[in-house]
């Protein structure tokens, strides 16, 4: 299995596009750093965004927080699904998949490889976000705790020491990765229905998008709780309320349930799959 | 264990929805043959073979290699080096990579791989460290047969393995093909290109819209499908001798010898009659080359029933 991975990860890690997305990765930070430089001077007038836009320039620990929360939501979400999607389907299109399975690799274990090293470069994606918005923002604004002004919905002001915002800043991050599991499943899933790599990597991100969109629907009730998407923004709570929320928690447990739902049926449909690419 | 073939097929049947691409193909290929599968596109080769390499599951039937039942990803493969279709890569790693990586993927070391011979075969010089996706079609293929024989394998597996190829690389597979089998390797090749069928194979499997039509030698398969061409030192007293033989329908003048026409007679009865008249036998050859014996073959009712002799009839499922 240890072979299996070094050689799916080799494949993907020397890939032009991998090249590409990590320049992307490190470049976008470094606008929005700049960005929130720029605008360092303005009023807040909305904590859940803007205010964190706004507050970042007080420190450089904070600067992750808005970087993510404006990364995760659909860039993130494209590259993620691109990586999970073009695992399976990718190999399945350049015809190689056929000569892995007679080598043999066994369909199970080489479904699991792919899964696992592509979610290991979502991993990497959004810690590179992180870290590249973090490293820039101590390089622009320097490492200093932070005040935030109370909000009327919420109690009043709060105070994060250098130490908590570096904690926060690693939970959010690993939420913002683990946040991407359902994606992962879906399009692994996705990846073992098509020889076509775009094609599954469309599939992959359209849900994603319908999902996002769906969930803005009210009148959909408690159905969207279940939506892969509802909890993604879940960790902000972290920075504007000063807690950890319990959506948190529940968001973890549905990216699980829809690992174990959707990564079950890629496994089942793969082992059975007729490979005719 | 089904019995000592290297490959068995039995039965097979693989249908996708309302198309039967294979219907009740039974064959066997034994240990050391060169084995041909012959067919017209869309005869069903490809798929009996990725059934036989547990690609794809049959709808009916089974495949056999070594004995044991195929399933997908079945260690058996570890003993066979297989090309279906195009030789395929990872386009943006060099040859050498793509050799290395496939054989890790395994969970055995190169160390472990005949990479010397490999590499031999696969001529590629300092292009093996060159990406992939700058290959031409010609040095895939021959990356291709380096890949699969980095294994050493015992059953050779290779769906139209010249496609693509020049006339001198063609010959060049050929060649290594025949020197693989004189090792002793089985080869299973499937062609619609006759010629090299001909040159390359022992036996014959003729497939047409998914059915055996006949199976056999090369020669029974010509033989059986026409005539023979014999010169002797004494043509008319050979004429009487030869039209008074079993088996023989018709016996015609034609240049320096004679033309013999077939029912069932075997050429080999043909040359022990004149030899047993006490005539100097100078040639007997077909009249025809596999490429007539494969067309009248298609032309005959694809129920494996055809005019060839000795053909296997596959058993009902």
């Amino acid at each position: 299995m240890i072979a299996l991975l070094f050689t799916e990860f080799t494949k993907a890690a020397r890939r032009t596009r991998t090249l590409i997305i990590t320049v992307m990765l490190v470049g976008l930070p470094t606008l929005i750093l700049f960005a929130i430089h720029a605008r360092a001077d303005r009023p807040a007038d909305n904590p859940n965004g803007e205010g964190l836009f706004r507050l970042a320039s007080q420190s450089g620990l904070l600067v992750p927080a808005p970087v993510l929360s404006v990364m995760s939501g659909f860039l993130l979400v494209v590259i993620a699904g691109t990586i999970a999607a073009d695992s399976v389907a990718g190999d399945a299109a350049w015809g190689n998949l056929r000569y892995l399975l007679l080598r043999p690799v066994p369909r199970g274990r080489l479904l699991v490889a792919k899964a696992v090293v592509a979610g290991v470069l979502i991993w990497a994606c959004t810690v590179l976000v992180s870290a590249a918005a973090l490293v820039g923002g101590l390089l622009l604004f320097g490492a200093h705790p932070v005040t935030f002004p109370g909000v009327a919905r919420f109690a009043g002001g709060f105070h994060l020491d250098e130490g908590a915002l570096l904690l926060r800043n690693a939970v959010a991050t690993a939420y913002v990765a683990f946040g991407y599991t359902a994606l992962l499943a879906l399009g692994t899933l996705f990846s073992t229905l098509t020889d076509t790599a775009t094609s599954a990597i469309g599939a992959t991100v359209g849900v994603y998008v319908v999902s996002q969109i769906l969930d803005g629907i009210g009148q959909l009730g408690q159905i969207r709780y279940a939506f892969p998407t509802h909890y993604l923004s879940a960790w902000r709570a972290m920075f504007v309320e000063n807690r950890y929320p319990t959506d948190m928690l529940v968001g973890l447990a549905v990216q699980v349930a829809y690992l174990i739902v959707f990564g079950a049926a890629a496994i089942v449909w793969f082992q059975r799959k007729d490979i005719r690419s | 264990m089904v019995n000592e073939s290297i490959v068995a097929v039995e039965g097979l049947w693989k249908q996708f929805g309302e198309v039967n691409a294979v219907e009740d193909l039974s064959f066997s290929v034994e240990r050391g043959q060169v084995c041909g599968l012959l067919g017209p596109n869309g005869a069903g080769k490809t798929t009996t073979l990725r059934v036989l390499m547990g690609l794809e599951r049959p709808s009916r039937g089974s495949a056999h290699l070594f004995g044991e039942r195929v399933v997908p990803s079945s260690r058996l493969l570890v003993r066979v080096g297989a090309m279906v279709e195009q030789a395929a890569f990872v386009p943006h790693l060099s040859g050498h990579t793509n050799l290395r990586l496939w054989w890790e993927a395994g969970g055995t070391s190169m160390k472990d791989a005949d990479v010397d011979g490999a590499l031999a075969i696969a001529g590629l010089g300092d292009a093996l460290h060159r990406k992939v996706r700058t290959y031409s079609q010609g040095m895939k293929q021959r990356l291709g047969f380096a890949r699969l024989l980095l294994g050493r394998p015992e059953l050779l597996v290779l769906d139209e393995p010249t496609n693509g190829l020049d006339p001198g690389e063609i010959r060049e597979i050929r060649e290594l093909i025949l020197r693989l089998a004189q090792q002793g390797a089985t080869v299973l090749l499937s062609s619609h290109h006759l010629s090299e069928v001909e040159q390359t194979c022992s036996e014959v499997i003729v497939m047409n819209r998914g059915r055996l039509v006949a199976a056999g030698t090369v020669s029974q398969l010509i033989g059986s499908a026409g005539s023979v061409y014999v010169e002797v030192d004494d043509r008319e007293r050979a004429r009487s001798v030869l039209a008074g033989l079993a088996g023989v329908h018709a016996v015609a003048t034609q240049g320096d010898g004679l033309v013999v026409d077939l029912d069932n007679g075997r050429r080999s009865d043909l040359a022990a009659a004149i030899v047993g008249a006490g005539l100097r036998l100078e040639t007997i050859m077909p009249t025809q080359q596999l490429e007539d014996a494969f067309l009248h073959l298609l032309e005959g009712p694809a129920d494996g029933a055809g005019p060839a002799a000795e053909a296997k009839t596959p058993p009902q499922p």
